[in-house]
Order: structure tokens, then sequence, then C-alpha cells
């Protein structure tokens, strides 16, 4: 299939957007992982104070990563000077904070 | 105490699997599971099944995004649509009738339910020709598809109607709860012609990002209750990598066929819930 545009893939100096992405998903849900599997070895063995704080900060860590993602693509755009894409993200995490103080003061 | 937990822990990872595979968030099994079977009071459930959809969205995404079944700009693009859209649904919640809702998304899904059941012979979509701003937006996308054995490159139309479809598929999530994927899947695979793998793919990779600014709220509620969201979300974590390194080596046309049912069946619950 023939475009209007040959070089459509513009050779980048840096490591494809995908990559940088998948390593910050694998250490966000590793370290999610790692947490909430503490906590619960604590709960079964009884100890419910520790478990409780090692899983909420497990969820936190997880939470977090999907919120880093998009921050981390519109970095990305940005150094690349993908103008259009870079905006795109910052209405995305717009949009996110906007329904967290949402649902937070209306909820 | 520790029988229940392992027991939601392997419903859990069923859950992840299913979901990865499929592009959803698997709140279809963990909500009614932990409801019916484990007597969690709804709104506990529902929180641990919006943090269980970023547990399959990240836990899957990996895999994907080394694929590049992925296709990181349309999520982008459409994420626009998805966020936006959640945001109008927690706006306007409450001057709506839900029921009213509910059958309208219900018979949107059983009309894609059955635009999917004439396709499901396909592959792969052929003769797709780019709008302009799909090119502008340099949208199309390639990756080596592992049961073909080949690189399968595509072209992706339908640009402003599916971020329009995503919109809307946002305010059902908003107002209704439900539809992280099923509305996504669809629009992607029939509107915006991507190949299907690369649709459920690309719509595993939105839903964590629409899950989170729902998770926070719950969280700050204090609805998400460790004991519980705990082995569900490590379940789902678990399960959604095993989904992802099961479904690369899918056919399309299988995963359609997976997915046809839980569309139709979704469609006629929402119809139910609306009519009751």
């Amino acid at each position: 299939m023939t475009t209007n545009k040959p070089d459509i893939q513009t050779p980048s100096p840096h490591e494809p957007i995908e990559l940088t992405l998948a390593r910050l998903l694998r250490i966000g849900s590793f370290i999610a992982a790692v947490l909430i599997a503490g906590g619960i070895g604590a709960m079964l063995l009884g100890n419910e104070a520790i478990a409780d704080r090692l899983i909420t900060a497990g969820l936190l860590a997880l939470l977090a990563t999907p919120i880093m993602r998009v921050i981390t693509a519109g970095l990305i755009f940005v150094r690349e000077k993908d103008w259009r894409f870079a905006c795109f993200c910052l209405v995305v995490i717009c949009a996110l904070a906007a329904g967290i103080y949402l649902g937070q003061t209306h909820g | 105490m520790l029988l229940q937990t392992l027991e939601i822990f392997l419903i859990a990872i069923s859950a992840g699997v299913f979901g990865s595979i499929l592009g959803l968030g698997g709140g279809i099994i963990i909500v009614p599971v932990l409801t019916l079977l484990f007597n969690v009071p709804m709104q506990t459930a529902v929180a641990a099944s919006t943090v269980s959809i970023i547990a399959t969205s990240t836990g899957a995404a990996v895999a994907f995004l080394q694929d590049r079944l992925t296709n990181t700009r349309v999520a982008i693009w459409l994420e626009m649509g998805t966020s936006t859209g959640a945001l109008t649904g927690a706006l306007i919640a409450g001057y709506l009738d839900q029921r009213f809702l509910y059958i309208l998304f219900g018979l949107l899904l059983a009309y894609s339910g059955y635009n999917m059941f004439k396709t499901r012979k396909n592959e792969l979509p052929e003769g797709v020709l780019p709008d302009r701003l799909s090119q502008k937006l340099q949208l199309q996308g390639s990756y080596t598809d592992r049961q073909l054995g080949k690189r399968i490159d595509y072209q992706v139309t339908g640009t402003i109607p599916g971020l329009i479809v995503m919109y809307f598929s946002g305010i059902a999530a908003g107002l209704l709860g439900i539809g992280a994927g099923i509305f996504k899947v669809p629009a992607m695979d029939q509107i915006m012609r991507i190949p299907f793998k690369a649709s459920t793919a690309t719509s595993n990779f939105m839903i964590g990002v629409t899950a989170a600014s729902g998770a926070v709220v719950y969280f700050a509620r204090g609805d998400v209750k460790p004991m519980i969201a705990g082995p569900v979300v490590l379940g789902v974590l678990l399960g959604a990598v095993l989904g992802a390194k099961l479904m690369v080596r899918l056919k399309s046309s299988t995963i359609r066929k997976l997915f046809i049912p839980i569309i139709i069946y979704t469609a006629f619950e929402m119809i139910y819930r609306g009519l009751k």
C-alpha cells in the first residue's frame, strides 16, 4: 500500500516508544506484585497491620503506573518534537486530573 | 479465610487470562464472583474490579508492546475520547435516566455483536484505505504475528468516527461503571478496521488509563479493601501475563469467536437491566 509519505518510519536516535513504555509497565507491575505478594504472605502469618500496609502500597504502585505511562508518553513526544501527540497526552492528563478532583469533591 | 483467599486468587488468575486475551477489564467475571460467591459488598467488589482492570492492562501490555501489537498512537488518540467521555459521564450522572442508557448501549452492543458475527471468518481486514487524518497522524501500524508467522502491515481508517465512539464509551464507563473494553474493541475492529489482535491489544493498553482515575477516587473514599483487592489484583496480574503470552499465539479469528458470546451476553444483560 502506498501513502503520500514514503518516509513514514522516521529514523529516531532513541529507542521506540513501545520499548520505553514496556519497561515502565514491567517495573510498575513488578513492584506492585512483590509488595502485594509480601502483604498476602504477612496476612497468612497473621500480621494484619503489616499486610494491610504492604498491600495498600502495592495497589498504589499499580495505580500510579498507567498515569506515569501517559506522562512518560507525553514526554517522549515532546522530545521527538511531535507536538500534536504531546498535546493529545496533555488532554488525557487534564481529563484524568479533573476526573479525580470531581470524584473526590462530588463523590 | 485462607481457603477463601486462595479461591479468590485462582478465579482472579482466570479473569486475568480472559481479560488480557479479549482486551476487556474482567469486571464481567470479578464483580459477580465477589458479590455472589463471596458475599463481598457491591462497592468493595466494584472498587477491587476497577483496580484489577489496571492489573490486566499493565500485566498484559508488556508482552503486547514488545510484539508491537499495541498501536500506541491510536491508543493515545482514542484515550482523548475515553478520558473526556468518562469525565462527561461523571458530570452528567444523575441528570440522565440510567435505564434508557442501559437499553441504548445494550442495543449498540447487540448491533456490533451482530457485525462481529458476520465477519467471524475474516482473519485480517482487507483493502483498508486510510483517511486523511489517519495519514496525517501516522496511525498505521505493523506487527509480527507469531501465529501466522509473518509481519502484518495495516492501515487505519475512521479516525474521527472512532474518536466519537470512544467518547460515548467513556460516558458509558463513567455513568454506568461498565464497558472498559467491550465498546473499544468493536469500535477499533469495525469502524477503524484495525486487525482484531491489534484491536484487543490496543484496548488492553487503554483500559488501564481510564480505570486509573476511577481507582484513585475509590481509594480516596476507602472502598478499596486491601484484604479483598490484594489477592484479586495479584491473581489478575499473573493471569494477564500468562494470557498475553497465549494471546500472541492465537489467530485473530479465534479471538473474535471468543469475543462474540461475551458481547452478546453483555448486550442482553444491559437491555435486561434497562427494562427491569
